[in-house]
């Protein structure tokens, strides 16, 4: 049986017998693959036999081997060069150069999010509505049966204008507008700028972008809250995307449910994820059975109409969506951000 | 609110691995925003719910619990050590407020040894951390954590003539606090006075002058129910927000102020005193019991899933509601008082749902049966004209709607801005009534980060006052330009961004609306420089401006070279109705076309040029393209070469090279006659 020295001989005299046929790219990495290649490469192939070779012949051949694979490589550079100063015609064109573009400016990216949400919403017989930024207590709390002077409008913290007005903490007055004008069915989303006496933070801004959502019908239930909020989260983040809903409080809802889907950067797997902080689900909206109270508000009857909405914040699952650790990248408006999502 | 495993367990056998018991308890509402293991303890720090105080004590959430997992709730016994003294014979209670204290609790316990609390009281406070004081007031934040309920403890010997006097604050009264302060009280704000002077801000907090020390002999419990709104409203005058308040404002069960009382004494007892006979209970006017009817139906209505009966009667029990069947699978409920949030079929329709489990109801997709036929028009030109910009290399941004109110100043739109009562920021104490500040500073910031060129657009609402009462928001548009264009070839050198970079966007981004066209006009404006804005008309009413912004005000912001740009009402565009789109045939014959190259003084815009073409009654001429513009050698001083293009075409025939000269002829001399052109040499 041939020794190992010997068979390292042998592969070097393929080698060079190979070399002088290689003439253009292709064949040079051919002839890499043939020599070099991780798997099946002849060197490589070496290098494994050298692992169970008897301990004389090791260091001998181990040197051989080396010796081998850097000559190999060598020539294979050499080669590789040779290929690339073939003699070409000369051109009175160099296609290589760069294309010439006609640039196109590129949306927000809260525009292009805020977007898709309206898409799918749209496809499910949903219609786009929009109210004022300037709102009235009634609309914005009380006819949302938040009662004055109680302590859920905490948690809408408000930037007051003058004596009634303020700016509103949610896009929810418009589902009351649209109760108010429109006999059901009603089936709207609402998207637009919301404000909140916030000091700004990562994840906390004055101003941000809102989408909420409103089904009044006949036997509406929770249920169709349930199918269509995970059918929406599904188009969204993927079919896989898995959905729980959990029992919270809204004033203008009852029963109310808070939806989370699972982190998509740990699935749960990192005891300190940033995102989830363990937990494994990332809270994304806030839903519920429209409170029969907001109902009677507007002149609809509970007893024989019911509802859904939810709410949830573009900027937030924006940046869950999207990786983005700082919600006020979005307001500096500095385009080497913004141009990115263009290409998203 | 942080809740002890091992309390809980004194109230319910709850006995489950950490992560099972997170779980179930947030998908019953109870989310866990952080667990910590202390000393074998497990300590959850549940979000709380603004509806929901009776979960602001342990009692509350183990409740939940023995709801959930179907355990009963434990009772225990508080037996008081008592004197021979009535209570009502050394203490006076009286409500003169009855609105904002509908119920008042209290008795005496003599003999305390003020001290140290027994261990076992020191590990629960500090596990749920709070840090203890002393055995006195530990037991009243003691029976506050397990109960929910907040007692208040006096040193009785500091009540002036034994006599409790709720009442509201006079004019002029000041009360020296727990922790030091001087609260300035005033009528509306409820106080616990003795026979003189007010002792206690009712349900938010005590007096230095009749608090416990050391010197205490005898106490006096307080265990009452105070008005939510009432708490809420001096509290945030104050400033204060405490334990109690954050309580009594959330609404305090008005049945059990008589057992918290008990609960302290019995504590104080064990701890060597020993308690007044008998309890002053005041509670003039007890309100008539909650009752809501309940249908069975109702809740498959509402969830959409059908829950079986037994589990719904077993889930209310176990909650605290008293169900009494009537006809036709419904029940009359009997909602216990420390349920503040329950009050309509709704709400416990929710109570099954969360018990039930939201995981259990199927989902199902809302049944559409008709779908809206119009579409959102103003969305939907929006969309175009951003659309448009975007194709024309305008990037889109998205500024705040607030301003600082110097910068607003300084933009000069000389509306009056709407001004924010509480703004998070004197920068940004006003609402914006312009979106230019918002572009500037868009510009700004990328030239200061090495860009070359800032190519934007913005729309969002502009807010100003019309008067004193009216107010008015409306959409703009607005769009800004300076520096180098993005995305120039090898072989062309990136284009500088001038006027006409912003007068075409914004001519392309209106064209997209298919309005009747606008026309621009020169005109001042005080925020572009003078005599290099055009006010930008639609049927003759000036709907927005574009020109060279002024330099003071680009240079506020730091930025030095030239800005260009523009800002459109779109709301008043929005409103009008566009062209009704009607299709044209392509033409059958050939066209002509014929350059004309002709000088005129420098003074003569090529828009009236423009405008003489635009009205000509020549039925031949199909339309007119400037084609060059050059001043300069050879062109005399003072003049400027125009190259127009002029097309002819018939539309039922081929044109013959005769009519088109008559034509065009015609056309110039139309020109001359208004412009003093002179043709150039060498062209026909």
């Amino acid at each position: 049986m041939a020794t190992l020295k010997d068979r390292i001989e042998e592969v070097r005299k393929a080698f060079e017998e190979a070399a002088p046929q290689a003439g253009d790219a292709k064949s040079v990495e051919e002839l890499r693959t043939a020599f070099l290649g991780r798997k099946r490469g002849r060197i490589m192939l070496l290098f494994e036999e050298l692992k169970s070779a008897p301990a004389e012949e090791k260091r001998e051949a181990g040197r051989l081997v080396n010796e081998l694979k850097v000559a190999v490589v060598d020539r294979l550079q050499a080669l590789e060069n040779g290929a690339l100063m073939a003699v070409r015609p000369a051109r009175e064109i160099d296609l290589t150069l760069p294309g010439r573009q006609r640039y196109v400016g590129r949306p927000h990216p809260l525009t292009l999010f805020q977007e898709e949400i309206e898409r799918i919403f749209l496809s499910m017989g949903f219609a786009i509505e929009e109210g004022p930024e300037i709102e009235t207590d009634y609309y914005n709390f009380e006819a949302l049966n938040f009662p004055p002077h109680h302590p859920a409008r905490d948690k809408w913290d408000t930037l007051f204008i003058k004596g009634d007005l303020l700016l509103r903490t949610h896009t929810s007055p418009v589902q009351v507008r649209v109760m108010e004008r429109t006999k059901p069915p009603i089936r709207i989303i609402c998207p637009g700028r919301v404000f909140r006496r916030e000091t700004p933070d990562p994840t906390h801004l004055p101003m941000f972008l809102q989408v909420e959502g409103l089904v009044v019908d006949q036997g509406v239930t929770f249920a169709n809250l349930k199918g269509t909020l995970e059918h929406f989260l599904r188009a969204l983040f993927g079919e896989k995307v898995k959905v729980r809903f959990r029992p919270s409080y809204f004033p203008f809802t009852e029963p109310s449910a808070e939806v989370d889907i699972e982190c998509l950067v740990c699935s749960g797997r990192d005891p300190d994820c940033r995102v989830c902080g363990g937990t494994g689900w990332k809270e994304i909206l806030g839903s519920g059975m429209v409170d029969p109270q907001v109902l009677k508000n507007v002149n609809i009857d509970p007893e024989k109409y019911s509802g859904w909405a939810f709410g949830l914040g573009v900027d937030r699952t924006a940046m869950f969506a999207f990786g983005i650790p700082e919600m006020r990248y979005f307001y500096e408006n500095d385009l080497r951000f913004l141009r990115q999502f263009g290409a998203k | 609110m942080k809740i002890s495993q091992d309390w809980i367990r004194e109230y319910v056998a709850v006995d489950l691995p950490r992560q099972e018991l997170v779980d179930r308890l947030t998908m019953i509402g109870w989310v866990p925003e952080t667990v910590e293991e202390k000393d074998g303890d497990l300590i959850l720090d549940l979000e709380t719910y603004a509806n929901r105080p009776d979960t602001l004590g342990h009692l509350g959430v183990a409740r939940e619990l023995g709801a959930l997992l179907r355990l009963p709730l434990l009772e225990k016994d508080w037996p008081v050590a008592e004197l021979d003294e009535e209570t009502a014979a050394v203490a006076d209670v009286q409500i003169a407020a009855e609105a904002l204290c509908p119920r008042y609790c209290g008795l005496v316990v003599r003999g305390v040894p003020v001290g140290p609390s027994p261990e076992w009281m020191r590990r629960r406070l500090e596990a749920v951390g709070l840090r203890p004081i002393n055995n006195i007031v530990d037991v009243s934040n003691y029976v506050l954590f397990a109960t929910g309920q907040p007692l208040h403890t006096f040193d009785f010997g500091r009540i002036g003539g034994g006599r409790i006097v709720v009442r509201e604050a006079k004019r002029g009264e000041t009360l020296v606090d727990l922790d030091g302060r001087t609260l300035a009280l005033e009528p509306g704000m409820l106080v616990i006075a003795d026979e003189s002077r007010p002792v206690a801000l009712a349900g938010i907090i005590g007096g230095q002058a009749s608090g416990i020390s050391e010197s205490t002999r005898d106490v006096f419990i307080e265990s009452a129910c105070f008005d939510p709104i009432g708490i809420r409203k001096t509290a945030k005058k104050l400033g204060l927000a405490t334990d109690a308040s954050y309580r009594f404002e959330r609404g305090a069960d008005i049945g059990f102020a008589p057992q918290g009382a008990r609960m302290a004494a019995s504590l104080l007892t064990q701890m060597g005193g020993r308690a007044s006979r008998g309890l002053i209970d005041c509670y003039p006017r007890p309100p008539k019991a909650l009752r809501v009817r309940l249908r069975l139906r109702r809740v498959a209505e509402l969830l959409g899933v059908v829950v079986p009966e037994e589990f719904v009667v077993d889930v209310l029990g176990r909650l605290g509601f008293r169900l009494e069947p009537a006809a036709h699978h419904a029940w009359r409920v009997d909602v216990p008082t420390f349920r503040v949030d329950v009050s309509r079929e709704a709400d416990l329709v929710e109570e099954v749902a969360r018990f039930y489990g939201y995981d259990r109801i199927p989902p199902r997709v809302t049944p559409v049966d008709s779908f809206p036929l119009a579409a959102n028009r103003s969305r939907e030109r929006l969309a175009r004209i951003r659309q448009a910009l975007l194709g024309q290399g305008f990037d889109e941004v998205i500024n705040w709607s607030f301003a600082d109110p110097e910068r607003e100043a300084a933009a000069a739109g000389g509306r009056t801005p709407v001004a924010i009562q509480n703004p998070f920021s004197n920068r940004a104490s006003v609402m914006r009534t312009t979106l230019l500040p918002g572009l500037v500073e868009n510009a700004a910031w990328n030239l200061n980060r090495g860009l070359e060129g800032v190519h934007v657009f913005e729309t969002g609402n502009v807010y100003y006052w019309v008067d004193e009462k009216k107010h008015r928001e409306d959409l703009h548009l607005g769009l800004l330009s300076t520096g180098l264009r993005p995305g120039a070839g090898p072989s062309g050198a990136p284009a500088e961004a001038d006027f006409f970079t912003v007068k075409g966007a914004v001519e392309a981004a209106l064209e997209a609306l298919r309005f009747d066209p606008v026309v621009f006009e020169e005109r001042d404006h005080p925020s572009f420089e003078p005599g290099s804005a055009l006010a930008v008309l639609y049927r003759g009413q000036a709907v927005g401006f574009v020109g060279t912004l002024r330099a003071a005000f680009t240079a506020g912001a730091s930025v030095e070279r030239p800005v260009i740009a523009g800002e459109i009402d779109l709301s008043a565009l929005f409103g009008k109705t566009p062209r009704p789109f009607e299709f044209v045939p392509v033409p059958k014959f050939p066209g002509v076309v014929r350059d004309f190259s002709f000088l005129v003084d420098r003074a003569v815009p090529y828009g009236d040029a423009a405008r003489i073409l635009g009205r000509l009654d020549q039925p031949l001429l199909e339309g007119f393209e400037l084609v060059d513009r050059f001043a300069g050698p050879p062109v005399p001083e003072g003049r400027v070469s125009l190259t127009i293009r002029l097309r002819f075409r018939h539309p039922q025939r081929t044109l013959v090279a005769g009519e088109v000269d008559k034509a065009a002829q015609e056309i110039i001399g139309h020109l001359k006659a208004a412009l003093d052109i002179q043709l150039r040499e060498g062209i026909n």
